[in-house]
């Protein structure tokens, strides 16, 4: 992996690397390739994915009733930028 | 001093000489984020007037919640979490919001945003994390109850660095709904106390069915704390030996064949088990796949649009790069790096995949010793709690890292329930013996941890004098 393909990861989601970061995010790869490869000594032949500690049923679907509603005030209490009662963005056309 | 003993003093008194404390020791501890004046609480509820601490990623309404990073650094929430709403109906008092790495990720505390949380037992040295600030809040004796989260060790490693009682109870036992995630197949809500009695107090209070989380469980809630017995006759105790074979430090071995004799000594049934070595190793890497994977998409709220701190650009795109990129440490940054590296495409099936299959086989290994005993008994960790400025790096590829280090994971993998409590000192920092149970059977974990309290002699342990 090179400093390139570490930037694209980055980009992926939204945020960006200067420098030292890159070259610091690439030093450590080495080692965690290394506790990643460890991985492939496990033979996963055969086993299903594991994604929640239990499978047990604790979910449903709810009745379609309002439920928690909060006011406009609430929601934009912590809005950056908020203009008679929306959020403000750049303008997307010019 | 136990919490049914403090109820028995002034409110008043107890709530303002924890308040002078958590203020008294912020300059030497820096475990606050956000210290709240308090205000007497009318319910007389299990835990009526306690101060308690709260982790800084559990919401509070009206109350900053940071997370320790600077994007959400202005953040006030306009709901309480279920596990604040129910430290107030019990009668408890916040008087910190306590420091954490940033949003959770990290076992050190040296990432939070406020800079390094310092143990008490020695100012140079960590506290541990990511709940950090809620196991110093503890140790010093400032609360004796604080609330953390664990997703991979985060309250049982600074409970073992504080020497202080870190639970993590079964996944799902105690509502997440209003906590800032990490991983959330991962994360449980936890906490600390000074004893196992305050321990199984807390979890009655904390725990139970919560619609607002859909993965809490259904399960009954019990009296814990009533029914705390300690008496271990017959009780059917596994010594994990891959993490004593992975220990160096032959102090540290020593102190627990101890506790593990005085085990036998009253009555449990002790047997040394051993698992594939390579599945160990493998703990760690398959966290940090699992975790940093799951992390991304938890975090992509996290865009200057809505909320937190914003920095400004031309178009929309600008304005989340632009916050992103100020508003995460460069240490977040690599996390989510690995996370999206393991989600592309390409890497998907090699890494991600392959890393829940691997969990997979880690819990069942271990279940099929674990279910037909009642505990998994290890020392928390092969080390000290290590210095601040440290210089000296633990080899990462080693099993004194892998598996010494990361054993306490395999909790958060099968959502068993796992507690770290203080075991003994070395060169006057405490050490920590962990123990993991079958689900659901946190009165059991408690029982054990009873008889170890009674054999250690560590009940009540805080460090006022630093």
């Amino acid at each position: 992996m090179d400093k390139n393909d570490i930037k694209e990861y980055a980009n992926h989601l939204m945020f960006d690397l200067n420098d030292e970061e890159l070259s610091a995010i690439e030093k450590d790869f080495a080692v965690l390739e290394a506790q990643l490869g460890l991985l492939d000594l496990i033979d996963t032949t055969n086993t299903e994915e594991m994604i929640y500690p239990f499978e047990d049923d604790t979910f449903f679907l709810r009745e379609d009733n309002a439920d928690h509603i909060i006011s406009k005030e609430d929601a934009l209490r912590n809005a950056p930028k908020e203009r008679e009662g929306h959020f403000v963005v750049p303008k997307v056309v010019k | 001093m136990t919490i049914r003993e403090m109820k028995k003093q002034d409110p008043k008194i107890l709530l303002n000489d924890a308040y002078n404390k958590v203020v008294e020791y912020q300059k030497k501890l820096n475990a606050s984020i956000t210290i709240i004046e308090p205000e007497a609480n009318a319910s007389d509820g299990l835990l009526s007037n306690i101060p308690v601490a709260v982790k800084d990623n559990f919401s509070t309404e009206g109350i900053k919640t940071t997370a320790a990073s600077n994007i959400l650094d202005n953040y006030v929430p306009i709901f309480d979490a279920t596990v604040v709403k129910k430290l107030k109906e019990a009668g408890t008092v916040i008087v910190s919001k306590a420091s954490m790495d940033e949003l959770a990720m990290g076992g050190s505390n040296l990432t939070a945003n406020i800079g390094p949380c310092h143990n008490p037992y020695d100012l140079k040295r960590i506290s541990g994390g990511s709940s950090g600030g809620s196991a110093v809040l503890v140790a010093s004796g400032a609360v004796p109850l604080a609330i953390g989260s664990d997703t991979g060790d985060s309250v049982r490693k600074p409970a073992a660095f504080c020497g202080v009682v870190g639970v993590k109870p079964t996944y799902g036992r105690i509502s997440r709904y209003g906590v800032i995630p990490y991983a959330s197949s991962l994360d449980h809500v936890g906490y600390f106390t000074t004893n196992i009695e305050d321990a199984a107090l807390a979890l009655s209070v904390l725990a139970g069915r919560d619609d607002l989380d859909m993965t809490s469980s259904y399960a009954e809630v019990k009296n814990y704390h009533e029914d705390l017995n300690g008496d271990i006759k017959g009780k059917k105790i596994l010594v994990f030996d891959n993490v004593v074979n992975a220990i160096e430090d032959q102090t540290i071995i020593a102190q627990f064949n101890q506790l593990v004799a005085g085990l036998a000594a009253k009555g449990a049934l002790v047997k040394h088990v051993s698992f594939d070595n390579d599945l160990m190793r493998a703990i760690f890497g398959t966290y940090f796949i699992i975790a940093n994977a799951e992390a991304t998409a938890n975090h992509s709220n996290l865009d200057g649009i809505r909320f937190g701190h914003r920095v400004d650009g031309n178009t929309m795109e600008e304005v989340m790069i632009n916050t992103r990129t100020r508003g995460f440490s460069s240490f977040i940054k690599k996390r989510f790096v690995v996370g999206s590296y393991s989600l592309f495409e390409e890497n998907q099936e090699r890494l991600l995949r392959k890393a829940h299959k691997v969990r997979r086989l880690i819990v069942e290994a271990v279940m099929a010793e674990l279910k037909d005993a009642d505990a998994l008994i290890a020392p928390a960790s092969g080390i000290i709690a290590p210095k601040i400025a440290s210089e000296e790096k633990i080899d990462e590829l080693t099993d004194a890292y892998l598996i010494a280090e990361n054993h306490m994971i395999i909790g958060n993998f099968g959502g068993l329930p796992s507690m770290t409590q203080p075991m003994g000192f070395k060169d006057g920092m405490p050490l920590g013996v962990n123990i993991t149970c079958n689900p659901f059977r946190e009165q059991t974990m408690f029982d054990i941890g009873l008889a170890i309290e009674d054999l250690t002699g560590l009940k009540g342990l805080v460090k006022e004098d630093f």
